[in-house]
């Protein structure tokens, strides 16, 4: 049984093709510059092989057309006919308050998809390409949608709501979504099974940080609050996002630079948080080398991107009435080893007790970190979204394939 | 088996793909002159990943526009986080000469001669460059102009592919002004304007499709606006302040019109007004007196430093100039 999970963002496209009997990756690649010069398909070969396929795509459509020809092709390709791709997975970005778990794709769910367009105007359109694309190439090929926005459909409407006029709720859906549900599903699901302890009884913070980030508390299963808000401005400071910011600091932005929505939009999402402190990356490798080379502002960048999580499971351990289990994730959860560190440090009071040594010996797998006295349990789980997006997609789809 | 293989994605297509032979569009394009909008063409189009050529006349004049690219870009990493290595890239694909022949294999052609002192640009120079770009160019290659004025027929009607040809207006008026008036000419065929709506979109502008005609829409509709204005104040009706908080505050423009002309340029206003006036015959059009005042005492707004109002080495407005 094979599936294949796609995620259509504005610019780009990621795939990955799943053997489901046994979880193997038969394929991964992914487009980038779709649109914009210099496009290219970039793919793994199982032997680790890369491969680089340049040349124009100027559209998701065209991008999902190469990469199933890529699939389908004998020097690169891993499959004979489509028709032995059982279903398709896609990442649908925000799901609004329509969408509380993954569901089947039909002209009502592309509909309501459609509806949820004014939330993510960036987002959700290239997910709508990658689905009709598919629907257009494979039109017998059930398809599935999994909202990152979905996990955090349960969070309690004082947690979500923003302290702004009820009526702009009422007339635009004005409210925290949060992001990342899947994986934070994931990896909190994922701890649980490592730790051999029942998910529903936990009080979980999940912190998925790499160049975006969100922090979730979840409590006995489920998401009770998450760092990113209607968009994924909110919250951590990331490579290029802001994170939290005083709003009247935005107004006066704009009055100063002559900036417009779109302008000060760019200003917040593209030119701010790691990079725009430091002047140097968003990148936290190149972060921690300009650091070496005594940077001030790349220091300062670290320092307060580091501060801001722990921030966050501060306030989080707080509405989960304490901490049992904190699990790192994402590009810099998995692999820097100085922000976990810098995390939970003096920690110990609320019994977080970090083991220094096997942090700094743990880089993207899954272990245990804090020591064998820590009352909470510190883990690093790599993040899995695509294993998980397949999953979803063959339990809605399972029952039609058999 | 750790180097990385490199193929082209061409083949790989089902079947739409596989039909279109077409080589990428606007993989290398050229620039005629690097004036103030010549600058800012470049720097559109290889912030976009393009690789442009652009022609001036001498070798000072070539460093002068490197230097000026570079230090526009050193102001954006300054203010917007460009990095320094997206400026060497940048900088890496622009390639400045003084011959028509590195045009060759460029797609597109812009030609952005310098505006004389009075507001002008030779019709002969513009159409000997036109041939001469021909001469160089596949047939399906664009050239184009870089204007507000009906020219675009005029430059295309001797060449042996009219239809290639198109005009262009980037407005100037401020950063996110982001709308490229394309501009159709008598010979402009449908092939071409779809390209350049590609084109537009590839550097992150609305495309807006305009009939030959002066102004193109961006500045007819501000020109009568401009002239009533003028007028209101010649009359005594009310303070330039007043007049430019209307424009901001009443009707939510970024810049008052006076602030907005003096940044297009009062020189470009006035000959264009001119045009206008004599091609329509309209007194709407006719460029006020103080337009005149201005154009002839050589206070033409931003770039001279002083035109509705007298500007710093920063081009911020300090103080409103004493017109009367």
């Amino acid at each position: 049984m094979k599936i294949l999970v796609l995620n259509c963002g504005s610019s780009s496209i990621k795939y990955k093709l799943f053997d489901m009997e046994n979880h193997s990756v038969l394929a991964q690649g992914g487009i980038e510059k779709i649109g914009l010069k210099g496009s290219f398909l970039k793919l793994t070969l199982p032997n680790g092989q890369k491969v680089m396929l340049e040349g124009e795509i100027l559209e998701h459509r065209i991008g999902i057309e190469y990469i199933l020809g890529v699939l389908l092709s004998d020097k690169y390709g891993c499959i004979r006919s489509l028709e032995e791709i059982d279903a398709v997975g896609h990442r649908v970005v925000h799901g609004g308050e329509k969408f509380n778990k993954s569901v089947l794709i039909t002209d009502e769910v592309i509909e309501m998809v459609k509806e949820c367009i004014d939330l993510a105007p960036l987002h959700n359109p290239p997910n709508l390409k990658g689905i009709n694309a598919i629907a257009e190439f494979m039109p017998k090929t059930p398809q599935v949608a999994v909202f990152d926005t979905a996990f955090h459909q349960t969070m309690p409407d004082y947690a979500y709501m923003y302290g702004l006029p009820y009526s702009l709720y009422e007339k635009y859906g004005i409210r925290r979504y949060g992001f990342h549900g899947t994986s934070h599903r994931y990896v909190s699901r994922r701890a649980c099974e490592f730790l051999n302890v029942p998910y529903e009884e936990q009080r979980i913070i999940t912190a998925h940080i790499g160049n975006g980030g969100s922090v979730t508390a979840i409590k006995n299963g489920k998401s009770i609050d998450t760092s990113m808000g209607m968009t994924p401005v909110e919250g951590l400071i990331m490579g290029t996002r802001s994170g939290d910011v005083d709003p009247g600091v935005i107004t006066y932005i704009m009055d100063k630079e002559h900036l417009s929505s779109q302008g000060v939009s760019r200003l917040l999402n593209k030119f701010s948080g790691v990079l725009g402190i430091s002047g140097v990356s968003s990148d936290m490798r190149e972060i921690e080398a300009a650091i070496e080379q005594g940077n001030e502002r790349a220091k300062l960048a670290m320092r307060m991107y580091n501060y801001r999580i722990k921030k966050y499971i501060g306030s989080y351990t707080a509405i989960l009435g304490g901490l049992d289990i904190l699990v790192f994730t994402g590009g810099v959860g998995e692999n820097q080893t100085s922000t976990r560190s810098e995390v939970c440090k003096n920690m110990e009071y609320l019994g977080l007790e970090l083991d220094e040594e096997l942090n700094a010996s743990v880089r993207a797998k899954e272990a245990l970190i804090s020591k064998s006295t820590s009352k909470v349990k510190v883990l690093v789980i790599p993040t899995n979204e695509e294993l998980t997006i397949a999953h979803d997609t063959l339990e809605i789809v399972g029952w039609k394939i058999k | 088996m750790s180097e990385l293989i490199i193929d082209s994605i061409e083949k790989y297509g089902l079947h739409i793909t596989t039909q279109r032979k077409n080589k990428p569009l606007f993989s290398k394009i050229g620039v005629v002159g690097a004036g103030k909008e010549g600058r800012n063409i470049i720097n559109l189009t290889a912030s976009a990943g393009m690789d442009v050529v652009f022609m001036e006349e001498s070798n000072e004049r070539i460093e002068y526009v490197m230097g000026q690219l570079s230090k526009n870009m050193d102001t954006r990493i300054e203010n917007w986080g460009l990095t320094q290595s997206e400026k060497r890239a940048i900088l890496n694909r622009i390639t400045p000469t003084l011959h028509y022949d590195d045009f060759k294999g460029c797609d597109l052609v812009i030609e952005c001669t310098r505006y004389s002192e009075t507001g002008r640009r030779s019709i002969p120079l513009r159409k000997n460059i036109f041939k001469k770009l021909e001469e160089v160019l596949e047939p399906d290659a664009i050239i184009a102009t870089n204007g507000f004025t009906v020219i675009i027929s005029e430059l295309a009607a001797e060449l042996i592919h009219k239809e290639r040809c198109v005009s262009l207006y980037f407005p100037v008026s401020h950063p996110d002004a982001r709308i490229l008036e394309i501009v159709t000419g008598m010979y402009t065929s449908e092939e071409v304007c779809k390209k350049m709506e590609i084109f537009a979109k590839l550097i992150g502008y609305i495309p807006h499709r305009v009939n030959e005609n002066n102004g193109n829409v961006s500045l007819r509709l501000m020109v009568p606006m401009l002239n009533e204005a003028c007028e209101i104040l010649l009359e005594r009706v009310s303070s330039m302040k007043s007049i430019e908080e209307t424009f901001t505050i009443i009707y939510g423009q970024r810049y008052g019109i006076f602030r907005l002309s003096d940044i297009i340029g009062i020189e470009r206003l006035v000959v264009l007004m001119e045009t206008m006036f004599n091609d329509y015959g309209d007194k709407k059009y006719k460029p006020n007196p103080i337009l005149w005042k201005l154009y002839r005492s050589h206070q033409l707004g931003v770039r001279t430093r002083k035109g509705f109002y007298i500007y710093d080495e920063m081009e911020r407005p300090i103080a409103e100039n004493i017109l009367f």
